[in-house]
């Protein structure tokens, strides 16, 4: 009977120890502070609706976008979902074509019910869907915007369409405020800048008459003629040379992958790494762009890119001080995910979850059901939330009144030193890791150059 | 009124060819002013950038004039044949351990394809077979030289097998079911093979942008990769030439030069020329009209190749290379559609057009949207043919 009873309860131990094990893992970490759940959702699916370039020019930063949806929602469905719902994805390919955009757009607002919120990419196509989003009531995230897209052709009617990222118009302001600065002491009396970039929404989004303006007076000219080169392009030292024959001192660029790289291979190719600097928009500084500069080395024997400026309105994957930062890191690695996946896709894939979830637990508190949930009341819970996603970046939309994010920083890309304590000052002392192609791959680094603080409102009437 | 049009119905071809002459005297006279505000060096630079970008229009070009000399098909698959052959020729390049099971598998299916052009009953001729065996051993051990020393050998065989391999599944499997029904969906085929390659491309390498670095070994030459000529007090500034386009200049000469001979000289090639005439016609005078239509495919898949690995190797392999191609359709259509010189010619004319329109218009996209198109439809306004195409007579 002894045996029996004693049995009974290392059993009884046993189970209670599972149950709070399991209790454990369904927890999420302390650093995720989502509101308390005030509805159980348990068999309730949210789905996030997605479609953008998975094939085309974009899809360097969407695959890696993908992976980072496709393993938070893994994680997050592990570990209760939404107050109980479980987090599914439905992504469309557009490769990169308007009419595509355009026939997902209708095939998801033709759903019964219609979605509620989709996910976008690119810039192009929050212009083409600003007004019909509005007209459907879905509402929408975007990792950055146009001026046009996020507010319409008079720049001053806040859409249906949020942006996680400041405005890329915003982004050149900023930098021209961090030119004008100079604390590197590096961009001299009469800072000019030539804007060379794809053509498209995208990649002229930058290219504003208030963000000439701006700079202007913050002392640094902006180059009135811009040049534009294709993804495809052997070859644009005539466009390099174009501008810097104009005066211009900084090529900044608003492309990524291989538009940042190309820019940096030709000023390289044309022997101008001491007469201009490099800079560019948020995506300049990706992963993506690091490694294909490791076929194209400076002078200094690093990677081309190697001293290229640009935004970097969110933490990165070498903070690893951040808790979300550190978290990602480990979730990236339990899933295997290659150097080139840990970029910034996958870091927003990450936190456009986390945020989705956050959105949601919110609107159904308020609304006391899920079905009660549809695009007009997500906007209104959009319109006040103030939330930081993994601490990733700041979901602030300042009471309704902006669309993009407002607050940036600037950073620098550099590459690991050999001793893995700081930036490598040549390629004699970087840190080289032998790839299985042949080539060698050097570690890029971001180091931030400034405190996050609010970038300059650029919208046409804006301050 | 009912004069002038019947003047003008009269003496067409003549008053097209003078406008034309006249449009072109227009554009220069307008061109002259900008042209003389232009440094002599950035002029002698735009001038060499655009020979060395051109010679990669022209490499493309002449892949599809290839297929359109033999088939009359024009191929739109063609971009995508550029990507998924530097793809292999990349797979080859950065694995030092290819696995022979797979790179046997690759080879040995490759030579099955050659061998069966002409249908499955070549298989009885046990000497072809014999033959066979010997070339997809010696392929396979090719294809799988470990190390990093050998990697050139292993990717260019690697590339070859599997380039010519692409070709002659394109022909055998969706070009050759349609031999006696239209052209048009011929051409509408290679839109499907073009798509179908694209998502094979996508499943097997992924949408990563890869590097290839096939012109780092001139590191160790000692070669620059940039020849500077400096002509400051000549030219008012230096001149830049870049060593990696230089060897695709050469490689594309060289690829015309052996084509051109091909073509006058070998019975394979005349025989691809009156192939593409009229393939009913070709095939009752007992030519091998699916032999001559494979080895077309498999000889375009290599340029598509070649090109494609030397671009990639330029700039990097991504799923926008495809896109490249369509810039060298105006380079197709200026030198006419069946010539091989007309490809060459009319590659490095859009590329010379190309960066003199960025020189002299800047912060336009007139070099790579509007001048090759102007230029393109100034030319076949002249000549429809092209430069260098057959005129044809169409009976009615």
């Amino acid at each position: 009977m002894r045996k029996l009873i004693l049995t009974l309860v290392i059993l009884a131990l046993l189970v209670s120890m599972a149950v709070f094990v399991q209790a454990q893992d369904m927890a999420m970490p302390d650093f995720i502070q989502h509101s308390d759940c005030e509805v159980d959702l348990t068999g309730e699916t949210i789905t996030i609706y997605h479609f953008g370039d998975i094939s085309g020019a974009y899809a360097f930063i969407t695959q890696p976008l993908l992976a980072g949806l496709a393993d938070a929602i893994a994680y997050y469905n592990a570990h209760g979902g939404v107050c109980g719902a479980m987090l599914a994805t439905d992504n469309r390919d557009t490769g990169g074509d308007p009419a595509q955009t355009q026939a997902h757009y209708d095939y998801y607002s033709s759903l019964d019910p219609k979605p509620s919120a989709v996910l976008l990419y690119a810039s192009g196509d929050a212009e083409l869907l600003r007004s019909q989003v509005e007209e459907d009531g879905i509402v929408s995230l975007i990792s950055a915007g146009s001026v046009e897209g996020l507010y319409g052709e008079d720049g001053q009617t806040p859409g249906w369409i949020y942006a996680t990222n400041p405005l890329y118009a915003d982004q050149l302001g900023s930098f021209c405020e961090f030119v004008a600065a100079d604390p590197m002491g590096v961009y001299g009396e009469e800072p000019v800048i030539g804007y060379i970039s794809w053509p498209g929404a995208f990649g002229q989004a930058a290219f504003t008459p208030e963000t000439i303006a701006y700079c202007g007076e913050q002392g640094v000219t902006v180059l009135e003629t811009p040049e534009i080169f294709l993804p495809t392009d052997t070859d644009i030292s005539g466009q390099v040379l174009n501008l810097v024959d104009a005066g211009a001192t900084i090529l900044y660029t608003n492309t990524l992958a291989s538009g940042p790289f190309l820019v940096a291979k030709t000023v390289v190719d044309l022997g101008l790494e001491e007469d201009v600097q490099l800079a560019g928009v948020n995506w300049a500084l990706d992963t993506s762009v690091a490694l294909l500069s490791r076929t194209a080395l400076g002078s200094d024997g690093l990677p081309a890119v190697n001293g290229i400026v640009g935004s970097l309105p969110f933490r990165w994957w070498s903070e690893t001080s951040e808790p979300g930062v550190a978290f990602v890191r480990e979730q990236a690695a339990a899933n295997e995910r290659s150097l080139p996946t840990q970029n910034i896709a996958y870091l927003l894939g990450f936190s456009t979850v986390d945020l989705y979830t956050e959105l949601y637990i919110q609107t159904v508190n308020r609304l006391g059901s899920l079905d009660a949930v549809d695009g007009a009341a997500l906007k209104e819970t959009l319109d006040g939330i103030s939330y930081s996603p993994l601490g990733l970046f700041t979901a602030d939309w300042q009471g309704g009144e902006l669309r993009a994010v407002p607050t940036n920083r600037m950073a620098m890309m550099m590459f690991l030193n050999a001793t893995m304590d700081g930036p490598a000052t040549s390629g004699d002392d970087a840190l080289k890791i032998p790839n299985d192609d042949g080539t060698t791959i050097y570690v890029p680094i971001l180091v931030p150059l400034t405190e996050f603080a609010p970038a300059p409102d650029l919208r046409p009437g804006g301050e | 009124m009912s004069a002038v049009i019947n003047f003008y119905d009269n003496n067409k071809p003549l008053i097209n060819k003078v406008l034309s002459v006249a449009l072109l005297l227009a554009i220069l006279i307008f061109l002259l002013p900008i042209i003389a505000e232009q440094k002599p060096s950035r002029m002698v630079q735009s001038t060499i950038t655009g020979l060395l970008v051109g010679s990669v229009y022209s490499l493309i070009a002449l892949g599809i004039v290839i297929i359109n000399k033999a088939s009359g098909v024009f191929n739109f698959a063609h971009g995508l044949m550029m990507l998924f052959g530097a793809m292999i020729f990349y797979t080859f390049f950065s694995s030092a351990n290819v696995n022979p099971l797979a790179a046997g598998l690759m080879a040995f299916f490759t030579v099955f394809i050659v061998l069966t052009m002409n249908g499955l009953a070549d298989l009885r001729d046990t000497r072809r077979l014999a033959i066979g065996l010997v070339v997809g051993l010696i392929l396979t051990g090719l294809m799988s030289l470990p190390g990093r020393d050998l990697q050139f050998v292993r990717a260019i065989i690697g590339g070859l097998v599997g380039s010519v391999l692409v070709g002659l599944c394109v022909e055998r499997f969706a070009i050759r079911p349609l031999i006696g029904q239209p052209l048009f969906a011929s051409v509408l085929m290679t839109l499907a093979v073009s798509e179908f390659l694209l998502g094979v491309t996508q499943m097997t390498w992924g949408s990563v942008e890869l590097p290839l670095q096939i012109f780092a070994w001139l590191d160790g030459t000692g070669i620059p990769r940039n020849i500077v000529w400096e002509a400051e007090t000549l030219l008012g500034g230096d001149v830049r030439l870049r060593t990696d386009l230089l060897l695709v200049l050469i490689l594309a000469l060289l690829s015309f030069g052996a084509f051109v001979l091909f073509f006058r000289y070998t019975s394979v090639g005349l025989a691809m020329r009156a192939t593409a005439e009229n393939q009913q016609l070709a095939q009752s005078v007992g030519l091998r009209v699916r032999f001559i239509l494979a080895v077309a495919w498999g000889i375009a898949a290599l340029l598509a190749t070649i090109g494609g690995v030397l671009q990639g190797g330029a700039t990097s392999l991504s799923l926008n290379m495809p896109l490249l191609a369509l810039r060298a359709f105006p380079a197709v259509l200026l030198g006419g559609l069946e010539s091989i010189g007309g490809a060459l010619v009319g590659g490095l004319v859009i590329g010379l057009v190309q960066e003199w329109a960025n020189l002299l218009f800047p912060g336009t996209q007139a070099g790579t949207e509007l001048a090759p198109y102007l230029v393109l439809m100034i030319v076949l306004v002249i000549r429809p043919d092209g430069l260098f195409g057959e005129k044809r007579i169409e009976r009615i």
